[in-house]
């Protein structure tokens, strides 16, 4: 099994499984070429993001043994360990440790200890390993267990190590003896300095992970809080002091969540979701109003805290230059529906490109409704109520392409007035193949009856002598 | 309802010529047309008239009127249709989309409304609305109807969207307030309704979205085909003026497409015909041969083909040529004529062609007959990297406006379709690679069931099944114009009257928009001004033999019938030779044993894959060693078919065949040569195969040698040549061979020198002259130029020195200015720098070629000193000798020959050092493995090891396309299997650490030999009885293996 990744225009693999691997398969090879040699290839979509997002996880997982941990290249790990050790027998037990339970977790990995990230990085990769896969290298010397390694274990683009290689420069050991002076010109800096990182010679810090700082306001009561003012008044605070922050990050939240410590022990919850971005106080509480009513205080709450679950870009506001408000009239509506009646509850309808007429639309929940809403077609009338399912009607109309004349819905006649068509619209064959031709077209009027009311009609199928037309009501305008 | 004789005839009509938005073909929508019982059609393609030749065949087939015509698509204003009323005005269309051509890329067409102004007379314009009403529409009918009065009208359509009464209301106000009149049209993008779904299709691949994201942008509904006259009336019931107006301009639109009546360029003296200006030159070039006793076959045959050639009026095209061949000599570039062409005496005695027609037998009818209305067509092979001065001095003679080069329409194969329309479907990326791997190269068939279960597809999946069916209706759409490789049309008066000129993708070139079969059907000439690799060989190595050995040569001075060429001929000791230094071609030659030049014709004929298709090589070759009687079924067949042993070889013999023996008239053989002669026309070839067959067996031939006589006929049908074309190459053939036998030092560095063409590459080529005994030397900097060069040598011949452009990544022009200030040679790296201006990149460059021995350099401390060098020009510095700071002396890794060859292949391609597989002999022998060569002396029946090639694509190291490649068809051979398993399989990474491709081509080399043979009876078709043992083998004993050092 292999994982491709479309690199420029050519499908080359990034990843191999062992099996794959021993069928002489490795990355950078291209597909079509893996293909030929193993026909009977998996082949799978790479993932970088989801990589990488994997491994970000797994460093912070490894947490446990240090706070200092940050992620190297696609698939590599830091652990800074010292004054880490001492929790454990030796350092040798910490890397068993460590793999051991990597292995559980079903990751193939290699492991070193050494003095410098330099010389850890290089025996970790490049190293002979013993059994268990770990390798602790003892203080003072990383010199000699990296002599014998290849020089592109210092950690040097591939050019360079490539023209190490040509002069002959295979091995670590055999730059040890050389002057200094004649690499600069020839290979920059970065062999000497890689060098002495490795060796020691120079620090080289490695920078940690730092989880993201989660944008949230946070409030610890002297007395236990339990009227519900309070706690209005208290979140309004809380509201201001994270709006503050948004406002200085330039982003407005979609969903907020507001958690309150009791003095028992446990954590009341309510949440909320806003349709578009915001960061106004006064309309983020008037969307809590309704939810704070819910918490129950019991015999105190000691602490709120307010976090901003998601947030998103907003452009800074700019209030009141222009009379026309910028802003979706229906989004305030929209919020207190949604946060009162759920928000897969309330929906609202987005364009979808098709001439198929019910399917020119799809309901989405409101509150996660795209921001660009795209925009309906212009010229098409369409009815501001479409039937699911179309109504047959009886019609009296002039064959093979006329509006009708009447029809009869529900029992009713109505008689046409005005009309207007025919709209010729086919089946998508793609999605039908069954309903494209002839068949699947319909012809849609636009017809107005005496009593003013207008409808949708269509007649179903191209007209042919031989068969008897049929018609449908699909919707109502206005 | 209207009475049931109306009459319509559609105007708007957009056929696949509108790449990418029509989606019928001209032929089909006239057919259709056609049947309508409509009586004329227009194919109104954006800004083209590429698909108009079509059109008008296809009216022609039908008995339709064809209304020549294009849509107008200008930058700031809609659209117009526009139709020439006659010849002049055609003229005019075509100079206007020429004219609007020539300033775009190309492709695309830059036409503004005002351009209009200059060609309106004798057109006929139809404005086509926009989608919506705008004042500035009606104001911009008014002003058009003004200035065009009668000839201006304004189209209307029912586009179905539900407002076409007003809409039309609208248009018929406008018309009416502007004083014009309204023309119903339907604006057709194709035949039949059926045909939206590859619409769509289309539609998608221009916008370059899936059929799921194109929404809106498709079309609602498949109303735009070719709809019957009644019930167009009926749709214009209320404007039935509407329909009149189309069918009184297709009546006043008479032009036809015959009336283009193409004229010869005639450069003569004013008092002289080009008949009597050819015969002229025809006794001129004849008295220069013979004297004045010209033998009396020569005039026999020269008058005859005079005759013919004044009946159909073609000797300004003979002159035009000769024109075009007396530039080329007079400015020393090797040209010789091909083709059919070759048949003509006065070609031949024009210097147009090389073979002497009647010393050989051709035939001329194949080239001009009366029985063909069709023009004679001289293709003229020119010294490929001297072909442009060609090109643009017929561009400097007759002027852009006079001459272009015809187009190639490209068009959707299978393969190329199922890329598309899988893409738009959205069938995923290694589906639609599955799929193309499954279908062979060029093929325009469809995929089988049998063969998608093959992928893992299943074929009753409807997606799937669905793009299969419209891919396969996609394929054979044209999808771009390209340019013909090199055939020219010229003409008396401007081109640009006759078809649209436009820009080609090369700089400084023009095609036509139209292609040879279109040429052909409008009777317009094209002469063939072709590149030949061969030729730029041949002439440098005239050049050179003068150089070096003092031996002026012309291609007709090279000594004939030399003995000893074709003894190197027999021994396959062809590497480098024209045409015949192929595998395929190198397995024939000891067999049929080439002993004249016309056994070099059959050679050049025979290993084709009509031929071989056709089973015809094993019949000849058994004959020819006389195990076989030769039979002629009838007397009447020996005079067709003695020359070859009663095996047909040429195209020709398989239309004389069709004429004697299946009663085929003159002109249904040359139908069958054509179908013959174009793979594409699969199709028509079938329906020869009855009336062919049917017609032998008449005629008295038992029925099996009808059906095997045609099966080798259809065999062409895929390759085959003209006799003809044959012996034009087989002369370069025997050129070649020549100049190998007599200069191998001359022949191999001229091939070199014209790198990249043949079969083999340089490392092949420095191998083959060491085998010869020419020393060959490295390149140095201090020695080597840009070409490689000939140099003093002890021997016979000259020593060849490698040159510049072995260097991979070295450019010419540096290499240029290296040899410019050489002077008396450089002592360090540094003065490159200094005196050629060479930056660093290309010293590490030559340092990596090892070219820096001559000044004691080896390439890995040439590296480190150059890698030393300061970047940039220290100007200041330049004046003191050397480095300012001394560095310290650095000892480097000794670099192990190894290595060294490694590197020799990496950056020249080749090795002077050692050969790889040398390196690793002692280890082999250790492990027990026998050289191939001692194959021959092993005992029958002993069990032994031979290293097997290619035995892992793995092996080859990190993925290098071309060598996975060459693994994978090694892999196929199955030839080499067979040897293979027989024997204990090694594999080979066991050499990996030092050169695991060079080590693979080495053995190759060395194990092709003993298999060689007969892997080339596989590819001939035949098979024979597996051997016991490799040893078995005598291959490489008969044939003499070439010594390795």
């Amino acid at each position: 099994m292999v994982a491709a990744a479309t690199v420029g225009n050519r499908r080359l693999l990034v990843a191999v499984d062992p099996a794959a691997a021993q069928a002489g398969l490795a990355p950078g090879l291209t597909l079509g070429d893996a293909r030929a040699r193993q026909p009977d290839l998996i082949v799978c979509e790479a993932d970088p993001a989801g990589d990488a997002a994997a491994l970000t996880r797994l460093a912070d997982w490894c947490g446990h043994y240090t706070p200092w941990t940050s992620t190297e290249g696609e698939d590599g790990i830091w652990l800074d360990l010292t004054g880490c050790v001492p929790l454990f027998p030796s350092e040798q037990v910490l890397a068993e440790d460590l793999l051991a339970r990597l292995r559980q977790r079903g990751i193939a990995c290699r492991a070193a200890i050494a003095d410098t990230p330099g010389a850890a990085w290089a025996l970790a990769r490049f190293g002979a390993m013993p059994e268990t896969g770990a390798r602790v290298v003892p203080p003072g010397a990383a010199r000699g267990a990296l002599a014998d390694l290849p020089v592109a274990a210092l950690r040097l683009p591939p050019e360079i190590t490539h023209e190490l290689r040509r002069l002959g420069l295979r091995r670590i050991g055999t730059l040890y003896g050389l002057p200094r002076a004649p690499l600069t010109p020839r290979f920059g800096e970065t062999v000497a300095r890689r060098l002495d990182q490795a060796l020691g010679l120079v620090e080289e810090p490695i920078s940690p992970r730092r989880p993201v700082e989660p944008r949230l306001a946070r409030r610890a009561f002297a007395e236990p809080i339990v009227a519900p003012e309070d706690l209005q008044r208290a979140t309004k605070l809380l509201l201001e002091q994270l709006c503050k922050m948004l406002d200085r990050e330039g982003l407005g939240a979609r969903r907020l969540e507001l958690c309150c410590y009791r003095v028992d022990y446990r954590v009341e919850r309510v949440a909320i979701g806003t349709s578009r971005p915001s960061r106004d106080p006064t309309h983020l509480m008037r969307l809590f109003e309704r939810q704070i009513e819910t918490i129950a205080p019991e015999l105190g709450i000691e602490i709120m805290q307010l976090r901003a679950l998601e947030a998103e870009a907003m452009a800074p506001d700019q209030l009141g230059f222009d009379r026309a408000d910028p802003c979706d009239p229906a989004a305030p509506l929209i919020d207190r529906l949604a946060n009162r009646l759920g928000s897969a509850n309330v929906q609202r309808l987005v364009p979808v490109a098709s001439h198929v007429p019910e399917r020119a639309m799809r309901a989405v929940p409101a509150l996660v409704a795209p921001r660009a809403l795209g925009s309906w077609p212009a010229g098409r009338p369409r009815p501001i109520r479409l039937l699911e399912y179309p109504d047959p009607i009886e019609v009296m109309a002039l064959v093979p392409d006329d509006p009708p004349l009447n029809f009869r819905w529900r029992r009713m006649l109505h008689r046409v007035r005005h009309a207007e068509g025919p709209e010729r619209i086919a089946a998508e064959w793609w999605l039908d193949p069954a309903a494209a031709g002839e068949d699947g077209t319909r012809d849609y009027y636009r017809v107005e009856d005496e009593a003013g009311r207008r409808f949708w009609l269509y007649r179903r199928g191209l007209y042919r002598a031989e068969t008897v037309p049929r018609w449908f009501l699909h919707g109502f305008f206005p | 309802m209207p009475p049931a004789q109306v009459a319509y005839v559609e105007l708007q009509v957009t056929s696949n010529f509108t790449f990418l938005e029509g989606a019928s073909h001209a032929k089909e929508l006239v057919e259709t047309a056609a049947a309508l019982g409509h009586t004329a059609i227009a194919v109104t393609d954006r800004n083209s008239l590429a698909g108009i030749v079509r059109a008008h065949q296809a009216a022609e087939e039908f008995g339709i009127r064809l209304v020549v015509g294009c849509r107008l698509d200008f930058q700031d204003r809609p659209s117009l249709l526009c139709f020439p009323t006659d010849r002049a005005a055609y003229g005019r269309l075509s100079s206007l989309l020429t004219e609007g051509k020539r300033r775009a890329p190309k492709g695309e067409c830059h036409l503004r409304h005002a351009d209009l102004a200059t060609s309106v007379q004798g057109q006929i314009l139809v404005m086509i609305p926009p989608d919506a009403p705008s004042p500035e529409f009606t104001e911009w009918v008014r002003k058009d109807a003004q200035t065009f009065g009668r000839s201006y009208f304004l189209a209307a359509q029912h586009l179905y969207r539900g407002d076409d009464v007003q809409r039309i209301a609208w248009l018929s106000a406008i018309a009416q307030g502007a004083g014009t009149r309204l023309v119903a049209t339907n604006d057709v993008l194709y035949h039949l309704p059926a045909r939206r779904a590859l619409q769509d299709v289309l539609a998608c691949i221009r916008l370059k979205c899936t059929i799921e994201t194109a929404g809106l942008r498709l079309q609602a509904h498949a109303e735009r085909h070719l709809k019957p006259a009644a019930e167009m009336a009926r749709l214009f019931r209320r404007q039935p003026d509407a329909l009149a107006a189309g069918v009184e301009i297709a009546e006043r639109c008479r032009f036809n497409l015959k009336e283009l009546k193409y004229e010869y360029p005639d450069e003569v003296p004013p008092d002289r015909t080009p008949q009597q200006e050819l015969e002229i030159r025809l006794r001129a070039a004849l008295e220069q041969r013979y004297g004045s006793d010209i033998p009396p076959g020569v005039t026999v045959q020269v008058d005859h083909e005079l005759k013919l050639v004044e009946q159909r009026g073609y000797a300004a095209y003979f002159l035009t040529v000769h024109d075009i061949v007396s530039y080329a000599r007079s400015r020393d570039i090797l040209c010789q004529g091909r083709g059919s062409a070759a048949n003509s005496a006065i070609c031949y005695f024009l210097g147009i062609t090389a073979v002497d027609p009647i010393k050989n037998g051709l035939l001329f009818e194949r080239f001009i007959s009366m029985a063909r209305d069709e023009p004679p067509d001289i293709d003229v092979d020119f010294a490929h990297e001297r072909r442009e001065e060609v090109i643009q001095h017929i561009y400097a003679k007759y002027g852009r406006d006079r001459a272009g080069l015809a187009a190639t329409v490209i068009s959707y194969r299978m393969r190329s379709a199922v890329r598309e329309v899988g893409k738009v479907m959205g069938l995923s990326v290694d589906a639609v690679a599955a799929l193309n791997k499954s279908i062979w190269g060029w093929s325009t068939e469809a995929l089988r069931d049998t063969q998608l279960a093959e992928i893992g597809l299943d074929p009753t999946e409807p997606r799937l099944a669905r793009t299969l069916a419209l891919a396969h209706e996609l394929v054979g759409f044209p999808r771009h114009l390209s340019q013909h490789v090199g055939g020219f049309v010229i003409t008396r008066g401007p081109l640009a009257e006759m078809v649209p000129v436009m820009n080609a993708a090369m700089e400084d070139r023009t095609n036509i928009e139209w292609d040879k079969d279109d040429l052909d059907a409008v009777g317009m000439l094209k002469i063939d001004v072709l590149g030949l690799g061969m030729l730029t060989c041949i002439d440098k190595a005239f050049v050179l033999a003068k150089q070096h050995h003092d031996h002026a040569l012309t291609l007709a001075s090279v000594p004939q019938d030399v003995r000893e060429v074709y003894g190197m001929l027999q021994r396959a000791d062809t590497v480098g030779v024209f045409q015949i230094e192929s595998r395929a071609q190198m397995s024939m030659l000891p067999r049929l044993k080439p002993k004249m030049f016309y056994d070099l014709v059959i050679e050049v004929a025979i290993v084709r894959p009509g031929p071989i298709q056709g089973d015809m090589v094993h019949p000849y070759l058994r004959r020819r060693e006389g195990k076989e009687k030769v039979d002629y079924v009838k007397p009447e067949l020996e005079a067709v078919l003695s020359k070859t042993l009663g095996v047909p070889l040429f195209q020709e013999q398989a239309m004389k065949i069709a004429i004697i023996a299946a009663g085929f008239t003159p002109t249904e053989a040359d139908e069958l040569r054509r179908a013959m002669a174009t793979f594409k026309r699969n199709g028509l070839i079938g329906s020869f195969e009855t009336k062919f067959i049917e017609g032998m067996i008449r005629n008295g031939y038992p029925r099996d040698f009808a059906e095997r006589c045609f099966s080798q006929i259809k065999g062409f049908s895929t390759y085959g040549f003209p006799e003809s074309h044959a012996a034009s190459f087989a002369l370069l053939v025997y050129i070649s061979a020549w100049l190998k036998w007599r200069y191998p030092d001359v022949f191999a560095c001229a091939l070199l020198n014209s790198q990249p063409m043949g079969f083999y590459a340089p490392a092949q080529i420095v191998r083959d002259a060491k085998d010869h005994g020419v020393e060959v030397r490295p390149v140095d900097v201090n020695h080597s130029a840009w070409d490689c060069t000939l140099e003093p040598a002890a021997g016979a011949t000259k020593a060849l020195r490698l040159g510049f452009r072995e260097v991979k990544g070295f450019p010419e022009a540096s290499a240029v200015k290296l040899v410019a200030a050489r002077g008396a040679g450089y002592a360090r790296p540094a003065d490159l720098v200094r005196r050629a201006g060479l930056g660093r990149g290309a010293l590490e460059t030559l340092a990596r070629a090892d070219a820096f021995r001559s000044v004691g350099l080896d390439r890995r401390a040439a590296l480190w000193a150059v890698k030393g060098m300061e970047e940039g020009d220290l100007p200041l510095f330049a004046a003191l000798d050397g480095k300012l700071a001394e560095e310290p002396d650095v000892e480097l890794p000794v670099m192990p020959i190894g290595e060294h060859v490694a590197e020799d292949y990496g950056t020249t391609g080749l090795s002077l050092k050692r050969h790889p597989l040398g390196l690793l002999r002692a280890r082999m022998a250790a492990r027990g493995i026998e050289p191939c060569r001692a194959l021959s002396s092993i005992h029958d029946g002993r069990r032994t090891t031979v290293l097997r090639p290619g035995h892992h694509p793995a092996a080859a190291g990190h993925g290098e396309r071309r060598r996975v490649r060459d693994a994978r068809r090694r892999n196929r051979d199955r030839q080499y299997r067979r040897l293979v398993d027989r024997v204990r399989k090694i594999p080979s990474h066991g050499h990996d650490r030092t050169s695991p491709r060079r080590a693979r081509a080495g053995a190759e080399g060395r194990a092709r030999h003993p298999c060689r043979r007969r892997r080339a009876d596989r590819s001939l078709g035949r098979t024979r009885p597996a051997r016991r043992t490799a040893a078995a083998d005598s291959g490489p004993r008969r044939r003499g293996a070439p010594s390795r050092p």
